[in-house]
């Protein structure tokens, strides 16, 4: 069943992206993580414009993560006061990363930009995912005792701040920093950044595993909702029709992977998942380095 | 135009000027009109067909009369990348942007145009694609034009193959042209000529409306004139989409 999106201005099989939205959801669910990360890549792969894959996924994203905020927010699991910091920084960052993005519209490299964004973020988180479940794997037998957190030279910066909830006494400067970081990468990828916001909230802030996931949902909730507005506004490139069927298809996957999830084990699933992130990555290279069908594009102007 | 084009053909077969008053009486050279004369661009949209069809006076062969269709929709401005390899990555290298841009252009005939047509009238008429009057900014070069004719007719929105126009009767003709589902909304001009001794003697002009209506049509519109209040539509119903989602598909 062909539908119209009217932003994108094509006409894509319905039940395709319905199909690409449980696909996403379900990994996303069996993860817990938003999905972002492969859906934008795989809506360019079908041919919907990068612009409009981008907008749109970073609206997906924010619904998507909506049921889990509310969720983790239930269970007391969100540190709104570093939150709220996570999304200045994420503010000011995205609002930094959709100029960024208009102005690689104008000069045509916005394709190139998104997958060299993608190749070298994927790539990298990919790569440590996996060698650091799978060192988890070979030591899971020695149990080491274990320190609060690590206090790093960051966190003695001037500005320092209370997070009662996190069992934290820092400086704001790097949550300011990740949330600005992860606001661009926001912006220019149409991810939530969760699987980024996450290692970096347990190995730079050293917040307690228990609030990461509720706090990170909270801030990728706030900042896609951002990237969705400026987008819609600046690029104008946000497709809702596009974003309702990727919904649809999401809700329901991400509960079945959910489900799933529970019976799989932590370090497995994560090298599983930084395998799956890697894979995107190496393909998207792919897509750079291999001769391109036609050595010319064409495309409105900007 | 019609009368025009009748009073010339009078004139043209040496009938005195007195007699041109039965104009109206005579059947013309050339009847042509179009299936429909509005296509709905609606959420459903996959693509149309444009549906010319009409009569000639005289029995189309190439003793007789001859047709061809011309359809040119809405101009608009293209910007064409070359791609290069710089460091090993095939990146968007020198470009150029064209205006004057037919966003659809399709061509049909009884016969393939260059037996049909003197190559002044072909060029005169830019009845090809090679002839249109497009104005090339940035990188020159007739490569840029040329990947701009390929790629628009892979995209299926420039269409120059020889398609021809299907006879019956000997003096019936229909033309179907396809609208792929990326076309262009605005207005496009159908133009349906007839060729009689490598000249042409008549035309007749239809117009074709591509429409967006529905739903597309509003969140077109709205997503254009209102980016505000769209974008914080897109929010909340995104928002709303996967909370209640979350409760839909809740197990247990």
């Amino acid at each position: 069943m062909q539908v119209y999106l009217p932003i994108a201005e094509m006409s894509v099989d319905a039940l395709l992206l319905l199909g690409i939205g449980f696909g996403v959801g379900w990994l996303s669910g069996l993860f817990g993580v938003g999905g972002g990360f492969l859906l934008t890549p795989l809506l360019i792969l079908i041919g919907i414009p990068s612009p409009v894959a981008v907008g749109s996924g970073a609206n997906q994203t924010l619904g998507a993560s909506v049921s889990g905020l509310i969720a983790q927010w239930r269970r007391g699991n969100v540190d709104v006061r570093m939150g709220t910091v996570l999304i200045i920084g994420g503010f000011l960052g995205s609002l930094a990363g959709v100029q960024l993005f208009a102005w690689l519209r104008r000069a045509g490299q916005v394709d190139l930009a998104v997958a060299i964004f993608y190749v070298v973020v994927l790539g990298s988180v990919g790569g440590l995912m996996v060698r650091e479940s799978l060192t988890a794997i070979l030591r899971r037998k020695r149990a080491r005792p274990q320190r609060l957190h690590e206090h790093l030279w960051m966190h003695g910066l001037p500005f320092k701040m209370r997070f009662r909830k996190s069992r934290l006494y820092i400086s704001v400067i790097p949550p300011l920093g990740i949330g600005f970081a992860i606001g661009v990468l926001s912006a220019v990828m149409g991810v939530g950044g969760g699987f980024m916001l996450v290692p970096a909230m347990i190995y730079l802030l050293g917040m307690p595993t228990a609030v990461v996931i509720g706090t990170s949902l909270f801030q990728v909730v706030f900042v896609t909702a951002n990237v969705t507005f400026l987008q819609a506004i600046q690029v104008g490139s946000v497709d809702v029709v596009l974003t309702l069927l990727l919904l649809a298809g999401g809700v329901s996957g991400a509960q079945f992977g959910a489900a799933m999830g529970t019976k799989l084990r932590g370090e497995e699933m994560r090298a599983l998942l930084g395998a799956l992130v890697l894979a995107v990555a190496l393909s998207l290279l792919w897509d750079l380095l291999r001769v391109p069908e036609s050595l010319f594009v064409i495309g409105p102007v900007p | 135009m019609m009368r025009a084009a009748c009073l010339l053909l009078l004139l043209l077969l040496g009938l005195p000027a007195a007699r041109a008053q039965e104009a109206a009486a005579v059947p013309p050279s050339l009847t042509a009109e179009l299936s429909v004369r509005r296509v709905e661009v609606t959420t459903a949209f996959s693509g149309a067909e444009i549906l010319v069809f009409g009569a000639t006076e005289r029995l189309i062969g190439p003793e007789g009369d001859e047709v061809l269709v011309l359809v040119i929709g809405p101009e608009t401005s293209m910007m064409v990348r070359q791609k290069v390899n710089a460091m090993g990555f095939w990146i968007n290298g020198p470009s150029a942007r064209f205006n004057r841009v037919p966003s659809y252009w399709a061509l049909a005939s009884t016969r393939p145009l260059t037996a049909m047509l003197d190559r002044v009238e072909r060029a005169d008429l830019r009845l090809a694609l090679d002839q249109l009057p497009l104005v090339q900014l940035g990188a020159q070069g007739p490569t840029f034009r040329n990947a701009l004719a390929n790629l628009q007719q892979e995209a299926g929105l420039w269409v120059d193959r020889d398609r021809p126009i299907e006879v019956s009767g000997g003096r019936l003709f229909h033309a179907r042209l396809p609208l792929p589902a990326t076309v262009a909304h605005g207005l496009y001009q159908v133009q349906v000529m007839l060729v009689r001794n490598r000249r042409v003697v008549a035309r007749q002009e239809l117009r074709l409306d591509v429409v967006r209506t529905g739903t597309s049509a509003f969140i077109a519109d709205v997503a254009r004139e209102q980016p505000v209040l769209y974008a914080i539509a897109c929010i909340i119903m995104a928002g709303l989409a996967g909370w209640i989602g979350s409760v839909v598909f809740r197990r247990g």
